[in-house]
């Protein structure tokens, strides 16, 4: 005799039960979600049918701050956007008002602002980097590890320019001041630091078959999906389009300066981390060559005005920051204010794709997507 | 206005000229890119044919600016690139008053959904068709368009809550 009796059948999800869709609610405060952003997801069992982001917790009102002061006073503001890479955010600032009042910026200026633009590129990926291994499952491991180089490059900018986070080191006409004594010495040891940590990350995460295997496949964008998305930066490049605004449509002194695009094959989630990671060592010989050539001579153009006063004139200045392309829109009609100051901010536009590349996904797997698109609620919020 | 080139224009322009014969528009130099105001009559027609023509291609749209002009309305500003051919431009198009609306782009450029959710806030352009024209960074409920010029910057916060309409009424 059965112990089980004929009545007694297995009971499936698919057959006999009601199943409902789960609101699951992730953020504004959650470790996964990188800052203060929130998103809605519904899911049905491990599967995220529905995405909604909402973003906006750290609006600061940037763009209305900058069109009521001072051209230089409003420098201050755009290094808090991406606040990771401080220094790139007052290269495009400092840029975009260079080129709408046509000033001439001395050479050697140009390149110490390509070596800090650089140095915080690596900064700001060393942190995806440790991040994005932290949400992947390699908790303090990888974190520990981008620490140990950021604090370094933390470090030399507090010697250069007094500052770690956000170091106001840019001024319209070049750079605040001359570098320190030793700085040339300093940084290669840095340099060779930064290399020996790539080479770790390279061996903890690239070398790792349960890392690869969990972002191998996941999610992969085209080139087309991406474009009309409007990615740009890693996002863009992971799906093989070698496209890097450094080349396109070059600024400063990156035509003289020799160095590689990195692309990946497919745009899934290993690319995306893979060209990041390829991207440090561009950036590390890209240091290197602005070490050798970089001219002496001053630092500030001669002759600025007291009072930046800039006559009606517009421009779109798009530079290349860390997550993409950082667009710097100024409308100027005269007076000491711009009529008009904008950010086209790329964490912002990679993030609006969420939802697409969420949904379909394990809900696990939605962590390590957002995680991925390396965002920075800053810049998102402006 | 015709469709012959006008001397003096920018190299974009007259390609644009050459290829959309049909649509008027002005057009002037930007310090980086080539400016075209359009109406806003023509300005789905122009965007429509800058991106499809093969010649044109500017298939990523980069960024939307919105403008408050003052005594001559809204304004908004897209910025479109070409990968195949790596040209940009920027088009300007001033919206109807008291209407402010302009249509939406997100059937052309999927990109274009947030840039404009922004831009209806933060000045109060009215995008029609947008699928979804909910506040992006602003609190949801918040009517109030603080990019303006007449809004004040120092009593943003105590207006905050007060509030409510329509989008694009101003307060």
């Amino acid at each position: 005799m059965s112990i089980w009796p004929e009545e007694q059948q297995v009971v499936t999800a698919e057959g006999d039960l009601d199943t409902v869709d789960m609101t699951v609610n992730v953020g504004p405060q959650h470790p996964a979600t990188h800052g203060v952003f929130r998103m809605v997801l519904t899911v049905d069992g491990e599967l995220v049918v529905d995405c909604e982001p909402y973003i906006g917790y750290l609006h600061r009102g940037l763009e209305k701050l900058s069109e009521n002061a001072d051209y230089r006073q409003a420098m201050g503001w755009w290094d808090r956007t991406d606040y990771l890479a401080g220094m790139c955010c007052e290269g495009a600032y400092t840029m975009a008002v260079e080129k709408l009042a046509g000033i001439e910026v001395p050479e050697r200026a140009e390149y110490i602002r390509v070596i800090m633009m650089e140095l915080s590129r690596i900064n700001s990926h060393f942190m995806f980097l440790g991040a994005f291994g932290a949400d992947v499952g390699s908790f303090g491991t990888s974190f520990v590890y981008a620490w140990r180089e950021r604090e370094r490059i933390y470090d030399l900018f507090e010697e250069v320019a007094g500052d770690r986070m956000f170091p106001t080191y840019f001024r319209i006409g070049g750079v605040t001041m001359d570098l320190p004594d030793n700085f040339e010495s300093r940084c290669r040891w840095v340099l060779g630091s930064i290399r020996q940590g790539l080479e770790d990350f390279d061996g903890l995460l690239t070398g790792n078959e349960v890392f690869v295997e969990r972002c191998r496949g996941l999610t992969p964008v085209t080139p087309e999906q991406a474009i009309q998305w409007g990615f740009t930066g890693p996002m863009l490049r992971a799906t093989g389009v070698p496209w890097d605004i450094r080349k396109a449509e070059p600024y400063s002194v990156y035509p003289k300066i020799d160095f590689e695009i990195p692309v990946g094959i497919q745009g899934d989630v290993f690319d995306r981390f893979h060209v990041r990671l390829a991207e440090c060592y561009q950036s590390v010989r890209i240091i290197e060559q602005c070490l050798e050539e970089m001219p002496e001579g001053r630092v500030l153009a001669p002759k600025l005005p007291k009072t930046l006063r800039i006559n009606d004139g517009e421009l779109y200045m798009p530079t290349e920051g860390t997550k993409g392309e950082y667009g710097v829109y100024l409308m100027a009609k005269g007076g000491t204010n711009p009529y008009r100051a904008k950010l086209r901010s790329p964490s912002f536009c990679n993030l609006s794709a969420l939802k697409e590349l969420v949904v379909g996904s394990y809900v696990a797997d939605a962590i390590i997507i957002l995680g991925s698109l390396d965002i920075v609620l800053g810049e998102v919020d402006k | 206005m015709s469709a012959e080139a006008v001397i003096g224009e920018p190299e974009i322009a007259a390609l644009v000229r050459e290829r959309l014969p049909d649509i008027p528009f002005e057009a002037s130099e930007t310090k980086t890119y080539a400016d075209l105001r359009v109406a806003p009559e023509h300005f789905l027609a122009l965007v429509t044919g800058l991106r499809d023509d093969d010649e044109l291609a500017l298939d990523l749209l980069r960024n939307i600016v919105a403008l408050d002009m003052e005594e001559a309305g809204l304004e908004a500003k897209y910025h479109l690139y070409s990968f195949p051919h790596g040209h940009a431009v920027q088009v300007t198009v001033a919206a109807p008053i008291p209407s402010c609306e302009l249509p939406s782009l997100t059937d052309l450029y999927p990109a274009a959904n947030w840039h404009e959710r922004e831009a209806a806030e933060m000045v109060g352009l009215v995008f029609t068709g947008h699928p979804d024209p909910r506040n992006l960074l602003l609190e949801e409920d918040l009517r109030i368009h603080p990019l303006r010029k007449a809004h004040p910057l120092q009593k943003a916060e105590i207006l905050q809550g007060i509030e409510d309409g329509p989008p694009g009424v101003e307060v």
